[in-house]
């Protein structure tokens, strides 16, 4: 009898816990199932579709819109598709090697200033990263145009033509990306550097390691944890990136999100840009699983925060 | 290298970093104060494109635009997304897997694939039903969507820097929910809640791609403004634009640092 009543209060109090949960996330779930996993849906599944008259999906279902993709179109193959994906690949690759490069040093050097001062050197680093980055592209766009001093001086060493500017070109894409992803390499790797266990660096020395294999061996280890967090953090958002190669790159040097993003703009059709959208999709999940996966094998353990 | 050099050429990299950092910005405030249209040559200070920019009825719109699609979605977003993270907090026990997915989705989700997706799903429904021809409504819609999960993480991570036992203190002195969620659990994360409340006003604020895709062609907000005039040609007025905004950042900033700075001694 008590047994009974037991279990019974026990399942109300069960119940009155699954409702809670229910009211306090379903609302904020719900919203972003219907804001952005049914659009998501939608827009894959109309990478399916065929082309209507007006740019607008519609039956029959069809794979036209990934051969347009691959690069066949009404005059057959041309690369410049797989171009503009290798491209997009290739501006990331870059673009995140020097992120780290450049941040390595600067986050090891904000761990040896004053405490005070540390906030006030990470804030002067993420300072510029809250401006639009309409703006910061512009500025760019300013500073490596034509008749600039940074375009003569390269015009002058022999980089470039006479006449033309550093902007629009790839190399200005880089600048762009890097400008951009910065401060998001050197928060992790700063929070890295914080918790490094400095005697260890101390007994390498005192074994006689050379600065170099100390630190491949006591410093490289320690920080790859908050390396890898930064590289998800830079690589994901670089390879989507579409403010940055529209203004700073020009015709010849697009990027997949660009690809995709003419398609609903102007050239108007919704499945070959729905194609392209689902790529990047995927492309951008195998990027995250693969670096989570690698994260945990290097022993970090650490979650990657975002 | 001895070790002091070593320092010291650490030193200049970092001021040289910097000078990288704000290069950028400094020449858009610098050219807003130029007297003549030219990107190249400075000819003399002048606030001639201040002028123009506040007797230009498009650039104030877009003010407007912004300011109404910030502070809207933000309210909408902190009630969402602070339930969903007291939720995560009372439920940390439970496998919450899926919620935790769909929560990290519209951060991961590339700006451009988002903006796409909700401006095809809008214009469809819009087909469809009538309903939301693409304009603020849609904007707020499509903001709040990617300003919960900021909320909700902000909020989440509060409740569990605070003291558990707490909790059943104020289960045992308050009878009724309501009055322990108005007189405990909501000052025990104000402070949460007002970072979280800033933190997504700026995103929204700040946010170009996925505005751009929803916006209809009477809403646009600044950064759009920006990115029209920029496409259309190089005008020293979004130097005066973008400058107004460095500004803005910068003051937000320093306040943000005093804030933080005064907070320990109040506690102590």
């Amino acid at each position: 009898m008590s047994q009974s009543s037991f279990t019974i209060s026990q399942r109300r109090l069960q119940l009155r816990e699954t409702l809670h949960l229910l009211w306090t996330t379903a609302p904020g779930a719900l919203w972003i199932i219907i804001f952005l996993v049914l659009p998501s849906l939608y827009l894959v599944s109309m990478a399916f579709m065929t082309n209507g008259t007006y740019g607008q999906p519609g039956m029959p279902l069809t794979l036209d819109s990934f051969r347009q993709l691959a690069g066949f179109g009404f005059l057959g193959w041309s690369p410049g598709n797989i171009y503009t994906l290798l491209r997009s690949l290739w501006q990331t690759l870059v673009a995140t090697g020097l992120v780290v490069i450049l941040s390595y040093p600067l986050a090891y050097y904000i761990t040896t200033c004053r405490v005070s001062l540390r906030p006030i050197m990470l804030l002067a680093v993420v300072l510029p990263s809250w401006t639009n980055q309409v703006i910061r592209a512009f500025g760019w766009m300013n500073l490596l145009a034509p008749e600039t001093p940074l375009s003569n001086f390269a015009q002058w060493m022999g980089w470039i033509p006479p006449h033309l500017g550093l902007f629009p070109s790839n190399f200005a894409v880089t600048i762009g990306l890097v400008y951009n992803f910065l401060p998001f390499m050197i928060l992790p790797l700063y929070s890295a550097f914080e918790k490094l266990d400095v005697h260890l660096v101390e007994a390498a020395r005192d074994l006689y390691a050379s600065p170099v294999k100390a630190f491949w061996t006591a410093v490289f280890p320690q920080t790859l944890p908050g390396l890898l967090a930064g590289v998800v953090l830079v690589a994901v958002p670089a390879f989507g990136m579409y403010v940055v190669p529209e203004l700073l790159g020009g015709g010849r040097s697009t990027m997949i999100g660009n690809l995709v993003a003419t398609q609903f703009t102007g050239a108007s059709n919704w499945p070959y840009g729905a194609a392209g959208a689902l790529l990047m999709l995927v492309a951008t999940l195998v990027g995250i699983f693969l670096l989570r996966r690698l994260g945990k094998r290097v022993g970090g353990g650490e979650e990657v925060v975002i | 290298m001895s070790r002091r050099s070593f320092k010291a050429s650490l030193t200049i990299y970092w001021w040289l970093l910097l000078f990288f950092l704000y290069l950028p910005l400094a020449v858009v405030v610098l050219f807003s104060f130029n007297s003549i249209n030219s990107a190249a040559t400075f000819e003399s200070f002048s606030l001639r494109w201040y002028r123009e920019l506040f007797s230009d009825s498009q650039v104030l719109s877009a003010l407007s635009n912004s300011l109404i699609l910030a502070i809207s979605s933000s309210v909408i977003a902190l009630l969402f997304g602070s339930l969903i993270g007291y939720g995560l907090y009372r439920h940390r026990h439970r496998k919450l897997g899926w919620l935790i997915i769909l929560i990290y989705l519209p951060i991961v989700m590339p700006d451009i694939v988002f903006g796409i997706a909700d401006m095809t799903f809008f214009v469809r429904l819009n087909s469809l039903t009538g309903w939301l021809s693409p304009g603020l409504d849609t904007m707020v819609l499509s903001h709040v969507t990617f300003e919960i999960p900021f909320v909700a993480l902000i909020v989440y991570s509060r409740f569990v820097g605070l003291d558990a036992t707490l909790f059943d203190a104020a289960k045992d002195l308050y009878a009724s929910p309501l009055k322990r969620t108005l007189h405990f659990i909501i000052p025990a994360i104000k402070p949460a809640l007002i970072s979280a409340f800033f933190l997504s006003f700026t995103l929204s604020i700040d946010d170009f791609v996925i505005s751009f895709f929803t916006a209809g062609p009477q809403s646009s907000t600044l950064p759009i403004y920006i990115w029209g005039a920029v496409k259309k040609g190089i005008t020293p007025e979004i130097n005066a634009v973008g400058a107004l905004m460095i500004g803005a950042v910068i003051v937000a900033a320093v306040i943000s640092l005093l804030v933080t700075h005064r907070r320990p001694r109040q506690d102590s």
